[in-house]
């Protein structure tokens, strides 16, 4: 495992930007200098980075011999009608991307940059990111060769969501791809962004590093939607990192299958009185699969306010952990933070790990926080039972309703109805779901 | 009112004083020579020498827990002194009568005359002056009923197959680094064995009392409840004014043997330094039992003094149907920090576990409630359900919670709940409306607060509590 720092560090990532060479460089050389978290690391005490101990991450692989249009049905959402990019394997796709800079909405590729774009891009990158609470941050900076640049305009109003997609195939060798995304929301403006992490059916052999900054204005609306879709074999450690200006508002939701190794961590920053942030999330691990959410607010500044829900639903001998953290500074009076974890154990090998914290420094606020963890009730199921229903199909209603109520919550209708399919399915045989859809 | 405010807060620790009674004490510092000369000094048999030294090295291998959220300046273990008895040790008083006169005035001051206790609530009492137990009441009512009460230095002369048999049992040497420590150095405590089937016909309650300046207080209480028997313990602390930081690493461990219910309650009011954080005890105790089948052990505490608290009394529920629970009270005021919390470990069937926590904080202090469920695999149909509520009295306080769930049993039901609330503006005014002035309103307030655990504490000691938090909170909101 000693050698995991070396063999990322000295993966040859292809050039960069050549206004993010300097910061790179840095990128690399701080992750050289940090040691890898074990058990006895607080953030990481549940979540084993061994899965990345087995391969050494090479470069990705060309992009030739892929048959992108077949890759089409997996990026497809219907009824979405979204600006779209593409990436198989972390290299840009002309072919399946489709995307207009309309509506005040700018999207611009780093490896495209130039002038102002990449000024700013520049001066933005990384500023969000606490490096020492989040070491794979240093090294998605090392290993950043391309990524998407988003900005609104003031007041612009984006009715069409931005679909980014970042798709992986099956190689001959284990790869590994860096995932960066900036955005830069303006004041009063409306947008939506869809992240979508998917990966071809085959097994899989890729440690996909991602980063995504949101820098929403004042009294702007953010809607953003990160999926992890992958296949299990995949690894993923990623970040969302969001500041929040004065009255804007936030609205997310998270979506994760399982896998080897999965790691998302989602911090918010309220740096401006009245802002507001409603993140909801669903984690779904099943077989020998692993999930690791963890979310920290900050509330810097007096009357924000934060709602937080997640759920999960862990089947066979998966495991879940989520750390859920609201940090309240001194001068953060007249909060409001909530944060409710709940989750379903449906096997006797499953496992979750789940700590909600609560820090707290300033008299004048309302916290709370709450998690449970069971199993799905012998009383409701016995009223599905009693009315005729089996005992499978109630365990798919259920299970299916449990997470439903964060489902019907996601801010972009289509991706919702996208979804639904693909959960239930997730709990049963496809014929069973017609009773629930 | 500020004004008022001010006053209050800025009340003198009242149990603050020192007795000056000459002590046998042995120079600071820490190596096997001290180990072997505390444990000559109690005349103790050779495997008891071996259990220390064993100890003494693995400490000597361990690291400081820096985990908790509390900050401190580091301690340097051998600027402590680690023996220090009363002058008239070797020639032990049997009866009150036979007292130090200086020291039963010490605790006349604390308003805890041993006289009056031995009528009042029929309390035996095993009062711990410094590190040698100095009287021991009602042993013979005790020992009619086959209750072993005395302190653990006679115990590993007296009964040493039930010390060796139980001693790190529930706390093994090993388990942390102030166990350890404690097990290398432990100068003495409480030991308590209550036969099969025989319910203790009287509270048993230890008053500790750290008076020497310098001197660690290394206690060691062992409980050992046999099948079927019952006990309740009471545990209460007052210390006199030092501005030296005072380390206590004290260990308790309970052994509830099938069907056995032990009951553990602490008050503890330790001097929690003064209004800049100078000076106060550290408070690092290890505190675990382990139930066995139907067995019941139930912890409550109020924890009002200290500077530094780091405590997590813990149930492992091992055997089938037993129960844990843990009620507490912390309060931090000034530059007061507590990480305090439990861990319910479920092993068997059908176990349950209840925790209660209300945590205040107030002036500058900070409140970090830490604690542990854990479902095993085997904790088929186990139940847990957590409350931590904290209150803030000004700005200026900190309050935390750091839950840790663990769950591998999909029967297994577990909650957790915390809020955080503040003694608002509109409780105040509601109460002051109807002529109940703000110190009185905010007593009511904290006290109904803190009602669910009180209602844990036995009769003598509720009152003590309430007297207390109104002491140390009275009329701080600001």
């Amino acid at each position: 495992m000693a050698d995991f720092i070396e063999t990322a560090a000295s993966k040859d990532s292809g050039p960069p930007p050549k206004y993010l060479a300097a910061w790179r460089a840095a990128g690399i050389e701080s992750w050289r200098r940090r040691s890898l978290p074990t058990r006895k690391t607080e953030a990481w005490k549940y979540t084993n980075l061994r899965p990345l101990e087995k391969a050494a991450y090479a470069a990705r692989p060309e992009a030739d011999g892929i048959d992108e249009e077949s890759l089409r049905p997996l990026i497809d959402i219907p009824g979405l009608g979204a600006n779209r990019l593409v990436f198989v394997n972390g290299t840009y796709s002309d072919t399946l991307s489709d995307y207009d800079c309309a509506d005040g909405m700018t999207v611009v590729r780093f490896a495209d940059a130039n002038g102002k774009d990449a000024e700013t891009i520049a001066a933005h990158i990384g500023r969000l990111i606490d490096g020492e609470r989040h070491l794979f941050a240093a090294l998605n900076d090392g290993w950043t060769e391309d990524g998407v640049f988003v900005r609104i305009e003031d007041h612009a109003i984006v009715t069409t969501p931005l679909h980014v997609v970042w798709l992986t195939t099956n190689a001959s060798h284990p790869f590994g791809v860096a995932q960066r995304l900036l955005l830069l929301a303006g004041k009063d403006c409306e947008a939506s962004l869809i992240e979508h992490f998917v990966s071809t059916e085959d097994a899989q052999q890729v440690f996909t590093n991602g980063i995504t900054e949101l820098h929403v204005s004042a009294n702007a609306n953010l809607k953003h939607c990160r999926l992890h879709l992958e296949q299990p074999s995949a690894a993923h450690i990623g970040g969302v990192h969001v500041s929040l200006d004065r009255d804007s508002r936030l609205n997310s939701f998270h979506l994760g299958f399982g896998g080897v190794l999965k790691r998302i961590d989602a911090v918010v920053h309220h740096r401006g009185e009245g802002a507001h942030c409603e993140m909801n999330g669903i984690y779904l691990p099943r077989d020998s699969q692993q999930i690791d959410y963890h979310t920290t607010i900050e509330h810097a500044v007096p009357r924000c306010t934060t709602s937080e829900t997640f759920r999960g639903i862990i089947a066979d001998r998966g495991k879940a952990v989520f750390n859920g953290r609201i940090h309240i500074h001194p001068d953060a009076q007249k909060t409001d933070a909530r944060l409710s974890n709940r989750n379903l154990l449906t096997s006797p090998d499953a496992e979750v790990d789940t700590k909600p914290e609560l820090e707290i420094y300033a008299d004048d606020v309302q916290c709370a926080h709450g998690a449970t963890v069971a199993q799905l009730e012998d009383d409701s199921l016995f009223y599905f039972m009693s009315r005729g229903i089996s005992r499978e199909e109630a365990k798919v209603m259920l299970s299916f309703g449990f997470i439903n109520e964060l489902v019907d919550r996601v801010p972009v209708p289509a991706l919702a109805e996208y979804l639904r399919p693909r959960l239930v399915a997730r709990f049963s045989d496809p014929g069973l779901s017609r009773h629930i859809l | 009112m500020s004004e008022q405010i001010d006053n209050l807060i800025q009340k003198e620790y009242a149990a603050g004083f020192v007795t000056e009674i000459e002590s046998d004490t042995l120079p600071p510092g820490l190596d096997e020579d001290v180990i072997r000369f505390i444990s000559g000094r109690k005349n103790e048999p050779e495997w008891m020498l071996a259990w220390r030294l064993e100890a003494y090295r693995a400490w000597l291998k361990m690291v400081e827990p820096k985990w908790a959220h509390v900050s401190y300046p580091d301690i340097d273990f051998n600027a402590i002194s680690y023996f220090s008895a009363p002058k008239s040790a070797a020639d032990r008083p049997k009866s009150l009568d036979e007292i130090d006169p200086e020291l039963k005035e010490t605790y006349d001051k604390l308003g805890i005359p041993l006289h009056e206790q031995e009528m009042l609530a029929g309390v035996a009492v095993d009062a711990v002056f410094d590190s040698v137990s100095v009287a021991t009441t009602f042993r013979e009512k005790l020992k009619e009923a086959g209750v072993i009460f005395c302190s653990i230095s006679e115990a590993i002369q007296e009964h040493p197959d039930l010390v060796r048999k139980y001693l790190g049992s529930v706390v093994p040497r090993k388990d942390n680094y102030y166990a350890a420590l404690n097990s290398a150095v432990f100068s003495d405590g409480s030991f308590v064995y209550i036969p099969k089937g025989v319910s203790c016909p009287m509270e048993l309650s230890t008053y500790f009392r750290i008076n020497e300046a310098k001197t660690g207080q290394f206690e060691r209480t062992l409980i050992v409840a046999d099948e079927g028997s019952q006990v309740s313990y009471l545990e209460g602390c007052t210390a006199p004014m030092r501005d030296e930081n005072q380390l206590h690493a004290a260990v308790v461990e309970l052994v509830a043997l099938d069907n056995a219910t032990i009951k553990y309650s602490t008050v503890q009011n330790w001097y929690p330094g003064d209004a800049e954080g100078r000076g106060g005890i550290y408070n690092f105790v290890t505190k675990r039992g382990v139930a066995h089948t139907n067995a019941h052990i139930s912890w409550t505490q109020v924890e009002t003094g200290s500077a530094i608290t780091m405590k997590y009394p813990s149930c492992i529920l091992r055997g089938d149907n037993s129960v844990g629970e843990f009620y507490s009270v912390a309060l931090s005021n000034n530059r007061q920090q507590a990480d305090t919390g439990t861990k319910m470990v479920h092993l068997g069937k059908n176990t349950r576990s209840t925790i209660i926590s209300k945590g205040i904080s107030a002036g500058h202090g900070s409140n970090t409630y830490r604690g542990l469920v854990r479902m095993n695999p085997g904790a088929t149909g186990a139940r847990n359900y957590t409350q931590c509520d904290s209150l803030l009295i000004g700005d200026k306080c900190g309050a935390h919670t750091f839950p840790y769930i663990e769950s591998k049993n999909p029967t297994a039901v577990v909650e957790h709940e915390a809020t955080t609330s503040k003694v608002s503006d509109e409780q105040l005014f509601l109460c002051q409306q109807r002529g109940i002035d703000a110190e009185k309103a905010v007593s009511m307030i904290v006290n109904g607060f803190c009602k669910e655990v009180f209602r844990e504490l036995p009769m003598e000691f509720a009152v003590e509590a309430g007297k207390l938090l109104e002491v140390s909170l009275e009329g701080s909101v600001g």
